[in-house]
């Protein structure tokens, strides 16, 4: 499950809110928007990378959120099943990017590169973040995000920022547990290849 | 691709997906393998600067601006839908038609009036009830924003005014027309002069600004 | 004023006589011997939506009652800085139309078509720029509901005009 969504003290609950949504009340559905737009936008943004394409993919998420309202059994909380349109809007987005971009992602090289045992900072003469040396830390983090397939970008978010267990991701993806353990086993590699300079100069 | 059990057993112990024997038993084996201690380290820092660095929420721009869109979105999605009904009802009536099946070809015209019936909003407020764009490539839409309490009418495909022109405005408070040359002297701040309004030959509007004005 | 006003008028004349070609002027409707009655105020702008900051130095105030202009303005259009470039207070006359010339450039010809049902008036409203109309629309303009027209991108920002019932 995402972080905490508990309402505040006198909140209006995310329940009654999406009853009133599903009576067709537009205004109660502002009330949702506001409550979970940052949350929503920063999960595109931290997938996309981009700000433009992350406002414009959070908005698609929650008009999506608002067709498939009347759906809505209530049988998770509003905020899970909400994230998990936005995920896969953001998903389909980020795939059908990668398609287009012809392999601008290309973690299989990785994934086959990085063995079980190997040195855990592989060393390499073409490594890709020498352009990232005088960045912030927290900038080199997003650039080297950015350099993640969607796969691994996904494990990471789910993870790192929604904490997520790994039984939460593997439902919201949906993939196996062990699909879960090995994204994100060759995603925090991939992210230690990429932010090897970094570390290596902060020690 | 499957990945090494012992790998998945560093990140289950990184991620507190271990039970508590299972902890115990990756503990010790990290005490006894400096190589996987370091590995284990460091993916521990990654974790650690992730977490600090990714926030779980973020100001989205122009936030109001993002909820009315959606709500226009919303609205603008309900009234195609209506039309949508009412369009195919309106298809099987001709299929209902005596005579129909004699009918080879159908030939459908679709005007698109510039006119539009737009939906109903709070009493209170101002309400477009028609629309019309002239030039060909300009759209209209029209909306009541709620978060403003204005409503809105959006010209889409104009023109760009050039970035050189200077856009010259003007201060006025009062008019004064002169019925008989059907012409109308706008007053400025101080009550002076700051242009004529009138008409030329074709009905369209002339501006006549003052010598003194900003124009 | 006077003076400048019989100079206006006089090369108004030039101008509808001019050109030959150009049909003769539709033939003049009566007009009242009197001031026309009036079916309210209106308070037109013309308004610089645009990020950056004090890009036209414009000085302009909205008047006390629209304080809040620029904050309403942000919820429908994505720009940081609203700019009021012009201003225009208008009698609206009955049966008789008015112009809202806050600028040379964007301004809006209204005619008033009465009272409206639950308050405020019917306006049939033509939008132009320069000598082109953009356009044309009814509506009920009622106080306290402004009207924002979108129009024209310009620089980095856009040009809106704003409509109130005073």
């Amino acid at each position: 499950m995402p972080a905490s969504t508990a309402p505040d003290p006198g909140e209006v609950p995310d329940s009654d809110l999406v009853k009133r949504c599903q009576a067709g009340d537009t205004r109660a559905f502002d009330v949702l928007v506001n409550r979970y737009r940052g949350r929503i936008y920063a999960m595109t943004y931290h997938m996309i990378q981009n700000e433009t394409e992350a406002w414009d993919l959070a908005q698609e998420a929650f008009i999506k959120a608002w067709r498939a309202l009347p759906r809505f059994k209530l049988d998770s909380s509003f905020y899970t099943w909400l994230y998990r349109i936005a995920h896969n809007v953001t998903y389909d987005y980020l795939r059908k990017k990668k398609i287009q971009g012809d392999g601008e992602f290309d973690d299989s090289r990785t994934e086959h590169k990085v063995a079980a045992g190997a040195e855990a900072v592989p060393r390499g003469d073409d490594s890709p973040d020498t352009q990232m040396k005088n960045a912030e830390l927290g900038d080199r983090i997003r650039e080297a995000i950015a350099q993640l397939s969607p796969d691994h970008r996904q494990v990471i978010v789910l993870r790192e920022v929604e904490g997520m267990q790994y039984e939460e991701i593997a439902a919201t993806i949906p993939c196996s547990l062990g699909t879960v353990m090995s994204r994100l086993f060759y995603a925090r590699k991939k992210l230690q290849e990429l932010l090897k300079d970094t570390y290596e100069n902060a020690t | 691709m499957k990945t090494p059990p012992e790998d998945h057993d560093l990140i289950r112990w990184l991620d507190g997906e271990m039970n508590a024997a299972e902890r115990e038993r990756f503990t010790s084996r990290l005490d006894a393998d400096p190589a996987l201690k370091a590995e284990a380290d460091l993916m521990q820092r990654l974790s650690t600067d992730l977490r600090a660095n990714l926030p779980a929420e973020m100001p989205v721009p122009f936030g109001d601006f993002f909820n009315s869109q959606i709500q226009v979105r919303i609205a603008q999605e309900e009234l195609s839908e209506n039309a949508g009904s009412t369009k195919q009802a309106s298809w099987l009536d001709w299929f209902r038609l005596p005579g129909f099946a004699t009918i080879s070809t159908v030939v459908a015209a679709v005007i698109v009036a510039g006119v539009m019936i737009l939906q109903q909003p709070p009493t209170a407020a101002s309400v477009v009830l028609s629309t019309y764009a002239p030039s060909q490539g300009v759209q209209v839409s029209s909306y009541h924003s709620t978060d403003a309490h204005a409503t809105v009418l959006m010209l889409t495909g104009l023109e760009d005014v050039p970035a050189d022109r200077k856009i010259v405005g003007y201060h006025i408070e009062r008019s004064e027309t002169d019925q008989a040359v059907a012409a109308t002297t706008l007053y400025g701040e101080r009550g002076e002069v700051v242009l004529v309004v009138a008409k030329d030959a074709r009905n369209q509007p002339r501006l006549l600004a003052a010598a003194n004005s900003r124009g | 004023m006077k003076s400048l006003l019989s100079i206006a008028l006089f090369s108004m004349t030039l101008i509808a006589s001019v050109p030959a070609q150009t049909p003769a002027p539709p033939p003049t409707q009566p007009l009242p011997v009197v001031k026309p009655a009036t079916d309210g105020k209106v308070w037109g702008a013309l308004v610089f939506a645009t990020n950056e900051e004090t890009s036209t130095h414009s000085t302009e105030k909205p008047p006390a009652n629209l304080a809040d202009l620029p904050k309403r303005l942000g919820k429908v259009f994505a720009y940081k800085h609203y700019e009021i470039l012009g201003q225009h207070l208008q009698d609206v006359f009955r049966e008789y139309e008015s112009w809202v010339v806050p600028s040379k450039d964007l301004f809006l010809k209204v005619d008033s078509k009465g009272p409206a049902e639950g308050g405020g008036v019917n306006l049939h409203l033509q939008f132009w720029r320069d000598q082109q109309v953009l356009v044309k629309t009814d509506a009920v303009l009622r106080s306290g509901s402004p009207l924002f027209i979108g129009g024209p991108k310009w620089r980095d920002g856009q040009l809106i005009f704003v409509l109130v019932l005073q």
